[in-house]
């Protein structure tokens, strides 16, 4: 039963990755075929099976695609508009009208849910999608030109992770304005730095590797061998990690919007519904109100942990612990 | 030795001063906090007595200079809403911090290095199970949501203070910092407790075990002494970090428990945008994580000479 679900999503997953990136999985494929040749395809099949195999691993990847089809498809199934308020019908508990009931403004809680998830998913991807593509540059030049611009990038890197994570969003978004522009901005100042740093440290080691030395003696030029043969043997790692970030700035921006920060009062973000029903946290009969919220975001981020995990494991089964 | 220390404290200054020039850029960009508008009408004469009196006419790299030397004076300001120094602000706000850091990391260490040293010796068993499941659903759920169900079912019972927080009632600071500290374990101790284990199956394959199980010594003794101490090095790293934001203020977990620490401090700030209290909390947490981890690169070249030579 497993084997036609896992088929279709993981290359979903893939497709979404590749768009982001310039080398993406195929070209992955292609550039491991001169020193692992032997292994070539074989290699990306071994990684798919372990995949499957770990049963957390699959439960995360139904997550993942449960939600992005619920943020795709979720305005045209909501039962009412997420942003309508009625005060007429305010913290109503869960029932056949309101599933999860309604909130302090009579907004319906399962629109506000499901409006949630899309602008979570939204942001989770735009930001690490801009997070990737700053580190990656920014870690393949410093790791390939290394000299001056390794130095000054490196102090770069240094800078921004001297903020803690969530203070530094803070100041940004406060500093770029409200809305939830700014809080792509600020996630995405703040996400580059260990993309950067990974993927610097694969590069430096992939510099010296012999099909590098080749694809030079054939007249490649830099950019060429970048592009061609360095980054995709070092993206894999990358990749994983930008996984592993889209919970963390899926958190981030509910905490943002928990203290106030950010997306605006009206909007039902996970965030902003928790901090808003926070007066009601000791009142019976009103735990729908943060339970739905915290619940969706739990769910979420595990989802997300869950797959990131499981990739890990399956691209590299020794930092499991090894057998 | 002396020649890292040195860098690494130049280094040290250096991101400091870049960072709250940052700060200080970023929360002058907030706009002109004495500028009519459709709310308030503030007299052009009192606007400008306002800004000479908060430094405000000044020319920006001034106003960071004069920002910088007054920091090292200690001296940061008043705050714009009841004209409170905001250095006796943070003065009170910070033993609290600290003291909920503290207990922080010391419930998460212990918790965390027991599990992992149990899911790592009692291997694929029952209990290694228990840990890594727990672990991965701790790491995967935000601290807020965590700390938001423990307000709603556990707080104002046994000696838990209730939350919000009545003025009348003084609670005493163990009492206050339980609920807190717990909440910030709980995902740092599950971070521990996989790095832990994953170190310890590596050391538990190493030679030098199996000569202290050759040689005879105590499963107890190879265990605690041997493989404990080897595999520790990720672990405090970890925490060396972790003690560095959370000196800094949780903001998340002080804010939901009405803890009186920087972050609550910050928080509330944030609300009626109270621009000298969040520069000076932000400079403060920025200047407390990088000393930390400062501290902690030194600590770790000490006991390891391999950093220092490379």
């Amino acid at each position: 039963m497993t084997t036609p679900t896992s088929a279709g999503p993981p290359a979903d997953a893939d497709a979404t990755g590749s768009a982001l990136l310039l080398p993406g999985p195929d070209a992955a494929a292609s550039g491991t075929t001169v020193p692992l040749g032997a292994r070539g395809s074989g290699q990306f099949a071994d990684i798919r099976r372990r995949f499957v195999r770990n049963r957390l691993a699959m439960v995360g990847l139904a997550i993942v695609t449960v939600l992005i089809v619920l943020a795709i498809i979720g305005p045209y199934v909501t039962p009412y508009n997420a942003f309508e308020q009625n005060l007429a019908n305010t913290l109503q508990p869960p029932s056949a009208d309101h599933w999860f009931g309604t909130d302090v403004l009579g907004r319906d809680l399962f629109s506000g849910i499901i409006y949630g998830c899309r602008l979570a998913i939204l942001v989770g991807l735009l930001t690490v999608a801009f997070s990737l593509l700053i580190g990656l540059s920014l870690g393949a030049v410093a790791g390939f030109k290394g000299g001056a611009w390794d130095a000054v990038i490196a102090r770069f890197i240094d800078i921004f992770l001297a903020f803690p994570p969530l203070v530094g969003a803070i100041v940004i978004v406060r500093a770029v304005g409200g809305g939830v522009t700014p809080v792509i901005v600020a996630l995405v100042a703040l996400g580059w730095m260990t993309t950067a740093r990974l993927t610097r440290g694969q590069v430096l080691a992939l510099r010296e590797a012999e099909y590098v030395e080749a694809a030079r003696s054939i007249g490649a030029d830099n950019r060429r061998i970048v592009m061609r043969h360095v980054l995709p043997n070092a993206i894999a790692p990358v990749l994983v990690y930008a996984f592993t970030n889209i919970g963390v700035v899926i958190v981030a921006m509910a905490s943002l919007s928990y203290l106030g920060i950010g997306v605006p009062p009206d909007v039902p973000e996970w965030g902003r519904l928790i901090s808003q029903a926070t007066p009601f946290l000791r009142v019976e009969g009103k735990s729908h109100l943060w339970l739905a919220p915290a619940l969706a975001i739990a769910i979420t981020t595990l989802g997300f942990a869950f797959v990131a995990d499981g990739m890990r494991d399956s691209l590299d089964p020794k930092l499991r612990g090894g057998n | 030795m002396a020649r890292f220390i040195a860098r690494r404290l130049v280094q040290a200054v250096l991101v400091i001063l870049a960072a709250t020039f940052l700060i200080f850029l970023a929360t002058f960009a907030l706009g002109d906090p004495f500028a009519s508008s459709g709310e308030k009408a503030v007299p052009p004469d009192i606007a400008e007595a306002n800004r000479e009196k908060f430094g405000l006419d000044k020319p920006l790299p001034v106003q960071y200079l004069l920002y910088v030397g007054n920091m090292l004076r200690g001296d940061f300001g008043i705050d714009f809403d009841q004209h409170r120094p905001v250095s006796q602000l943070l003065e009170a706000a910070v033993p609290n911090t600290v003291r909920l850091a503290i207990v922080a990391i010391i419930i998460d260490v212990l918790i965390g290095v027991i599990a992992g040293v149990i899911a790592a010796v009692k291997r694929y068993s029952f209990w290694d199970v228990l840990v890594t499941v727990i672990a991965t659903l701790a790491i995967g759920i935000p601290v807020f949501v965590i700390g938001v169900v423990l307000v709603a079912n556990v707080s104002g019972w046994g000696p838990f203070p209730s939350v919000p927080r009545s003025f009348t009632v003084q609670v005493p600071w163990y009492q206050e910092v339980l609920l807190p500290a717990f909440t910030l374990a709980i995902i740092d101790a599950a971070f521990i407790a996989r790095l832990m284990r994953g170190s310890m199956l590596e050391v538990l394959r190493a030679d030098y075990i199996r000569t202290a199980r050759a040689k005879g010594l105590s499963e107890r003794r190879v265990i605690g002494k041997h493989a404990m101490r080897n595999s520790m090095i990720p672990v405090v790293t970890y925490v060396g970090v972790s003690l560095g934001v959370l000196f800094g203020g949780a903001i998340i977990t002080e804010t939901i428990f009405q803890y009186n620490g920087v972050g609550y401090l910050l928080s509330r700030a944030i609300v009626n945008s109270n621009a000298p209290i969040i520069i000076a909390v932000v400079v403060f947490s920025v200047v407390a994580y990088v000393l930390i981890s400062m501290i902690v690169d030194i600590l770790y070249a000490f006991l390891d000479p391999r950093i220092r030579l490379g």
